[in-house]
């Protein structure tokens, strides 16, 4: 088996002082994976240092073969595309500016598109559903909108892997429902590789390839959602006590369930 | 052409026209009117009646008008850019006073020796001190994630350093204490044609600089995460744009003294015109709006109570002060949101 995206032995954390040790996975092309677990477990951090924004503390990330510690920026920049949490303060930015910076890796010394670059930002507006609103301003639309902008900033930067922090944290279920959608259908259309982290249990199983789970003490399980949604582990995972969990089960919490 | 394109274009245009008409009203209007059509003649080589009024007088504090007003604009835009903060700029975050003091170092205690200040070495001294009183606000701003405490912080340094500055002229002489007085008012009467080539050429090549720039700045506007993603190398850019800024402020006030609130306003008002934050728009039309801003602020300071010359920076003051409140409660209406 040839695998897309693996990670061997990886330490992430800040300074130097490691959050999540011994961190081993391997992914193929074209699949999604998640990363669940407690609130300040890691999750963020290991997003974040494979998107190369924290410094590696040791082992190897590779991506195709190659080792993205030893990619150069631009190679990293048209391989790999993130959408974050935090929210960007444009200013007087319609969202077709937005999706645009997308093509800076592409673009000349002054990051001018020509017509190429411009039709590459059509068929991400396209894809991601938002040519209609492509001249409003950026901080006017929904947050449901705005996430799918940032996905389609991200997909112009034509990368094989996309890297989101919980994407879906701040929308009502309906536009989580669609954002997950257009995930999975990007994946079948494009052949996208997806890491991300959700919140959401019930989505993440349902939507996810593979599923790693950070815990209180580092990486704890790595396999599919029915290897892992498996033996009551989920109410270990988030530290779930007896009273809770009972609790839980009386008001048929499903997820808990399995 | 689309819109946006459009739109693009006649606020050049707008912008150029203004500034033609800035630098003309300069050049005609004073204690000695100079019609329009003497200005061409003199221009093609003519000889006219007020010949030395309008190349040794109007024409070099015209052009320092200009060119300081542009640079303003521009330190502005980039610590703006720099914070992702609307309200940042050399004034506001204390680093013209930061310069004020090292140059009132350099004067009271090396005039003393009676060596002539070179506009070099103001220029190194302003320098010097906008980079101090820049480090201690981005030391601040580590700390400080609200955009108004950073401003808040900005102000207070910018208190210390005029502290610094009074402690400083206690130790000087009648004649330095004039001296010191009349530059630090922030004017540009007396500009010879010397300070005008020295300030172009520093001032041309940041802005060249700058502009190369444009496109690592526009992904930085997004974040530095979404920047370092897009392949920026965000620590280096970071540098520049402190560097640049600093260079560009400190060139003012070595040449004007500090000149108050332009770096926020003319940014500001050229942003709204052109209807974009894009860089590569916003470096050349913050560079024109700032300039004539200071060009008409400069009229009106040497002009209202003729004789008497206001400083520049009282006249910025009236006018740009109001835009920076306006800013802020624009914001905070939004973020109430």
């Amino acid at each position: 088996m040839v695998y897309f995206f693996r990670t061997e032995k990886v330490s992430a954390g800040y300074d130097g002082r490691p959050v999540v040790e011994d961190l081993n996975i391997e992914i193929e092309k074209g699949s999604i994976l998640t990363l669940i677990g407690p609130n300040g477990a890691g999750k963020s951090t290991v997003l974040k240092t494979i998107a190369r924004q924290l410094k590696l503390i040791s082992g190897t990330i590779s991506i195709d073969k190659k080792d993205l510690m030893a990619m150069t920026p631009e190679d990293v920049s048209k391989t790999m595309a993130i959408v974050m949490t935090e929210k960007i303060s444009s200013e007087m930015m319609t969202c077709r500016d937005i999706v645009s910076t997308g093509r800076y890796p592409y673009t000349g010394r002054f990051g001018i598109l020509s017509p190429d670059d411009e039709k590459k930002v059509d068929e991400a507006m396209d894809l991601t559903d938002i040519t209609g609103i492509g001249e409003r301003d950026f901080k006017k639309i929904s947050d449901g909108q705005r996430q799918r902008v940032m996905l389609a900033r991200a997909l112009c930067q034509e990368p094989e892997i996309i890297i989101l922090d919980e994407p879906t944290s701040f929308l009502d279920i309906r536009y989580k429902l669609e954002f997950l959608s257009l995930l999975e259908k990007l994946k079948n259309l494009k052949g996208l590789t997806v890491i991300m982290s959700l919140h959401e249990l019930e989505l993440a199983k349902k939507i996810s390839d593979k599923i790693l789970c950070i815990g209180e003490n580092g990486p704890e399980r790595f396999g599919t959602p029915k290897e892992i949604f498996k033996d009551g582990y989920i109410s270990k995972l988030f530290n779930i006590s007896d009273d809770l969990l009972s609790f839980a089960l009386d008001k048929e919490i499903g997820i808990l369930n399995t | 052409m689309n819109s946006g394109k459009k739109r693009y274009l006649y606020s050049f245009i707008l912008l150029a026209v203004l500034l033609i008409a800035g630098v003309i009203l300069n050049l005609c209007i004073g204690s000695v009117r100079i019609p329009l059509r003497e200005i061409i003649d003199s221009l093609k080589g003519i000889p006219t009646p007020n010949e030395r009024i309008l190349w040794d007088i109007r024409m070099p504090r015209t052009m320092a008008a200009l060119i300081l007003g542009g640079s303003l604009a521009l330190s502005g835009y980039l610590l703006q850019t720099f914070f992702h903060n609307p309200i940042a700029g050399p004034f506001v975050l204390g680093i013209s006073s930061g310069a004020k003091m090292t140059v009132a170092v350099v004067m009271v205690f090396f005039m003393d020796r009676a060596i002539a200040i070179s506009s070099g070495t103001l220029i190194l001294a302003a320098f010097t001190g906008s980079l101090i009183s820049l480090g201690f606000v981005l030391l601040m701003s580590g700390r400080v994630k609200n955009m108004s405490m950073l401003v808040v912080a900005g102000v207070m340094i910018g208190y210390i350093c005029s502290a610094a500055t009074e402690l400083i002229i206690n130790f000087a002489n009648d004649a330095q204490i004039v001296n010191l007085h009349n530059w630090s008012r922030g004017s540009f009467s007396g500009t010879t044609w010397d300070n005008v080539y020295v300030m172009a050429v520093i001032v041309i090549i940041a802005f060249a600089w700058t502009f190369l720039l444009s496109k690592p700045m526009s992904a930085y506007q997004l974040g530095e995460g979404y920047a370092c993603n897009l392949g920026v190398n965000v620590k280096l850019l970071r540098m520049l744009i402190v560097f640049l800024s600093s260079v560009l402020s400190a060139c003012i006030v070595a040449f004007a003294g500090p000149v108050s609130f332009v770096g926020v306003a003319a940014p500001h008002i050229v942003k709204n015109i052109l209807g974009t934050n894009k860089p590569i728009l916003m470096i050349p039309a913050s560079f024109m709006g700032g300039g004539f801003f200071v060009l008409i602020c400069d009229l009106l300071a040497r002009t209202l109570f003729a004789p008497t010359e206001l400083s520049v920076s009282t006249v910025t003051a009236i006018f740009g002060a109001p835009v920076v409140l306006f800013i802020m409660l624009k914001k905070s209406r939004e973020d109430m949101r």
